[in-house]
């Protein structure tokens, strides 16, 4: 009891950005993304060997699919490059592509969706029509046809993703706008004189963070799927290792045929398991936005 | 009807704003503005032709109107690397797609909406603690990784599943139907299948379930109760039915994801279709193919999502009867 | 609960009127919990039935009328469908016989017959409520329940629908309960009245004793709050405050915290329930002087929060 009182204020002061702890959903989910993240921060010292080099033994032969053990903790490649290193080094890609384009297409969505169903009117057609038609572009081989075109570059897969991934931010955010345009606190507030810009930033957006987050931790997760497929059909950066380049590496070398799954499984659970605590995060934040959904 | 005439407009109008991005994308391409057209390979006699064809050599506005025009008579131009036209070759290749899609998205929405109901009315039992999390790092995994796995284990491995194309080398058919429903056929068409199978089903499954709570929460099905009416008419008659409707547009709208969705998997798989069609044509430079694929692609989309609006509101009878 | 009447059970929202209502069908939710006292119906504990004794009295001798049909009906099947289905599937009826029984049911009730192929949002909320009886009605059951099933429509629509339901009550010699939290419904259409207050019955009697003569001074102010039948003034007065949390309710009388009338004793024990007319009976400690509180309970200034000391 006497505990109980101490948490409530605390509670209650960040209650708004603050993620449910009693989610267990949500606590696995940033759990997950805490984890990758120090790898990503460390990986040039958790990694054993330089993901490219091709290693040789001592008598000078090549350690092609070297099975894992105490040296390779993953195995080789059969171009004999350590596995390991390889998922270590991938991990910076990946977060560095998911971030971005979560940030991206939050941030665009966001604003979108604001202005739209803040101001209506022509604004609010015009944008929403916009919508339409990048949810009528078919999405990956959107982001194919762009990254073959535009170059292979990361920054590419990113705006590829961000172009086509906005709109469905941007109609949620907007008709969460319309709803909260109506309340009394931002009647209030007009009547007192604010201006517009500052109703929209001061009293409305307040309203609408928590979704933008929840649509910014599904961006992550997608944008790393979408890097991992460009790369895998070999639309992706060269010069940089990720998951989706060692499976192309992995198919392109006929991983499968030979059983070598310490090659491909790997990345593709590190893969599931960001996209999977982008879903968690989302469900632990859907409970606080939608609490009917709980009982 | 005016609501359908509204959304034709409305599905054109998206038509037209994706076709006119696509002229510009492959226009605005580095290099040669005829490149989108011209192979260096062709014939002097085959450039002239398709210069004029496609108005090359004028401003780029009245390309524009002439390509749209030539959209509108099927026209998409003629492949660099098969040396065909390429709605010849964009249209040999869509039953494929056409059919590994549909069996897939077919067999994931009855085996997701059968067990989503089946876990919203279990609600709070263990096996929900094991099925979710299951279902999602299923939707989270990689389509190809997916592939790559069940051709490792099902293909290779164990040796039952042949590991690519649609057909064995040198099989031979006495028509494109007698081909896709041969036993040959079929057997190429399972690891695929499964592989878009596992992926797909975790919306209708989530989607089914949440629905069914929802519904279940509702004065009708108290009622129902209260009639006295069986708990498996209530579930089905009544919580079912209703829950139904989203995903029976989600289907839909499935349907035309998954055409270009496809991509990976049947790069995977090696089977013609037509998203292998694109990144062949994309990795080949092969610009017309490219395009007329995409294009294709849009237009399944689109369709499907107009397809979806019509299937609610004639499902719903608040908006079919309003 | 005598037989070929109505009865209302009046009370203000939150006071466990629909949960009461909704227990006689079985049908409650997963957190509720029936914690004591005897529902017996036709001689039978209908709080000992299983599945199989509910199975023979749900709808069949035991009927529902809801507060909103809309709800309450499934949108996306036609209204004749439903009424059918609980023919078919509870009543046994066939097709033929089916058919000719929701004609007549829609006629009972005074709808079209044709309008059986519309969906529930195609009708008007009277018709809804219309509806929603003609179902009540289908398998002619003895008891039929009604929670508030008036409250939704205005005025004149009330009216309508429950000369229907009264009409229909006396020629097919129903008993009905009906829930509701307007004193003016029970006027018009009950012969006899129920009021609770936090879960507990406070006064019962025929309609026109407690009106004319409430006993318990949460009746007198229900009285007050409702325009049609009260002071010649016309003004309403609304009993202030709220009904208590039923998890957790005040020790004494449950009126007592909002009773303009309460003594020390009132907040100490729970009144009895005495018969103060025949047939009429109030749970009250100062029902001897029921006589000057309904006067003092005509003074507007009684049901301020300012002169609730006084007494």
């Amino acid at each position: 009891m006497a505990e109980a009182a101490v948490a409530v204020p605390a509670a209650a002061a960040g209650r708004r950005f603050r993620l449910p702890k009693i989610d267990p959903y949500a606590a696995i989910g940033l759990t997950i993304y805490v984890v990758f993240f120090l790898v990503a921060l460390f990986a040039d010292r958790i990694a054993t060997h330089d993901p490219l080099e091709i290693l040789f033994d001592d008598d000078g032969n090549l350690l092609s699919n070297v099975a894992p053990g105490a040296a390779h903790v993953l195995g080789t490649t059969n171009l004999g490059r350590d596995i390991f290193s390889q998922l270590v080094m991938g991990t910076r890609n990946a977060l560095i592509v998911g971030v971005s384009a979560a940030i991206v297409v939050a941030s665009l969505g966001t604003l979108v969706g604001l202005v739209a169903g803040f101001f209506g009117k022509w604004v609010d057609t015009l944008l929403m029509r916009v919508a339409d038609v990048a949810l009528g572009i078919p999405f990956l081989p959107f982001v194919i046809v762009l990254a073959a075109f535009m170059g292979a570059q990361t920054s590419n897969v990113v705006i590829a993703v961000a172009l086509l991934l906005w709109p469905n931010t941007a109609r949620v955010i907007r008709s969460q706008v319309l709803t909260v345009r109506e309340r009394a606190f931002i009647e209030a507030a007009r009547v007192t004189g604010s201006s517009t810009w500052r109703i929209l930033f001061v009293h409305v957006m307040p309203n609408i963070l928590p979704l933008t987050f929840l649509y910014g931790s599904i961006a992550v997760g997608w944008a790393i799927l979408t890097e991992a497929s460009v790369s895998f059909l070999g639309f992706g950066p060269s010069d940089s290792i990720s998951w989706g380049y060692m499976l192309q590496d992995a198919y392109g070398s006929q991983a499968m045929s030979r059983g070598t799954y310490f090659w491909f499984v790997p990345p593709g659970i590190c893969i599931i398991l960001v996209v999977v605590a982008g879903f968690f995060i989302s469900r632990g934040y859907e409970e606080i936005l939608f609490p009917k959904l709980k009982d | 009807m005016p609501r359908i005439v509204t959304r034709l407009l409305h599905m054109l109008l998206v038509l037209w704003a994706v076709a006119t991005i696509l002229f510009l994308m492959f226009r605005l391409m580095p290099g040669d503005p005829t490149l989108a057209y011209i192979d260096t390979t062709f014939s002097a006699e085959q450039r002239q032709q398709l210069l004029v064809m496609f108005g090359l050599d004028r401003p780029l506005h009245e390309q524009y109107f002439i390509y749209l025009w030539n959209l509108l008579q099927g026209e998409l131009g003629t492949s660099f690397h098969y040396k065909r036209p390429v709605l010849d070759l964009v249209l040999s290749v869509l039953p494929n797609t056409v059919v590994l899609t549909f069996v897939s998205l077919l067999l994931a929405y009855i085996f997701g909406v059968l067990v989503g109901a089946w876990l919203a009315w279990r609600r709070g039992s263990w096996l929900e603690g094991v099925v979710i999390p299951s279902v999602l790092a299923l939707r989270a995994a990689p389509e190809f990784w997916l592939g790559m796995v069940l051709l490792a284990t099902l293909g290779f491995g164990l040796g039952i599943f042949p590991s690519g194309g649609a057909n064995s080398p040198g099989a031979t058919f006495s028509s494109e139907w007698a081909r896709i429903f041969s036993l040959d056929y079929a057997q190429h068409l399972v690891l695929p299948t499964l592989t878009l199978f596992l992926y797909l089903q975790g919306l209708p499954l989530l989607l089914m379930r949440s629905n069914m709570l929802e519904v279940m929460q509702e004065d009708f099905i108290m009622m129902a109760r209260m009639k006295g009416l069986s708990e498996r008419s209530i579930m089905l008659r009544h919580a079912a039915r209703n829950a139904m409707l989203p995903v029976v547009t989600a289907f839909a709208l499935g349907f035309g994801g998954s055409i270009g969705g496809n991509v990976v998997v049947e790069s995977v798989f090696s089977w013609p279709g037509l998203g292998r069609l694109l990144v062949n044509a994309v990795a080949g430079n092969d610009y017309p193919l490219a395009q007329g694929a995409f294009l294709l692609i849009t237009m399944f989309l689109v369709v499907m999502n107009f397809v979806a609006d019509l299937l609610y509101s004639a499902l719903d009878p608040r908006v079919s009867h309003g | 609960m005598p037989e070929g009447e109505v009865v209302g059970l009046v009370g203000e929202s939150g006071c466990g009127k629909t949960t009461a209502a909704r227990a006689l069908t079985g049908v409650v939710p997963a957190n509720a919990r029936i914690a004591g006292g005897r529902v017996t119906f036709g001689g039978r504990d209908l709080l000992a039935f299983g599945a199989k004794d509910w199975d023979g009295v749900r709808w069949r001798q035991i009927a529902f009328i809801p507060q909103s049909a809309m709800n309450s009906l499934d949108p996306v099947y036609r209204v004749g469908t439903q009424i059918r289905e609980v023919l078919r599937h509870r009543g046994g009826l066939g097709r033929g016989e089916s058919d000719r029984r929701v004609d007549e049911l829609f006629s009972m009730v005074g709808i079209a017959p044709e309008r059986q192929q519309d969906y529930p949002h195609q009708f008007s909320g009277g018709m809804r409520q219309r509806a929603a009886i003609a179902l009540a009605l289908a398998l002619n059951p003895r008891l039929v329940i009604a929670d508030e099933p008036v409250t939704a429509l205005d005025v004149i629509v009330q009216r309508q629908v429950l000369d229907t339901f009264r009409d229909l009550q006396v020629r097919l010699g129903l008993s009905a309960i009906l829930v509701t939290h307007d004193i003016s419904v029970v006027a018009y259409a009950c012969d006899r009245v129920v009021v609770m207050y936090a879960g507990k019955v406070v006064e019962a009697g025929p309609v026109r004793a407690v009106l004319e003569a409430p006993s318990h001074p949460y009746t007198m102010g229900l009285y007050n709050a409702f325009p049609d039948l009260g002071r010649a003034s016309g003004t309403l007065v609304p009993i202030e405050g709220n009904p208590p949390d039923l998890r957790d309710p005040p020790k004494g009388c449950r009126f007592a915290p909002r009773c303009p009338f309460a003594v020390a004793k009132c907040r100490e024990a729970q009144p009895p329930t005495v018969t103060v007319a025949p047939g009429h009976t109030a749970a009250c400690w100062r029902l001897d002087e029921a006589p000057q509180l309904r006067q003092l309970a005509r003074e507007e200034q009684t049901w301020l929060r300012s002169s609730t000391s006084a007494a």
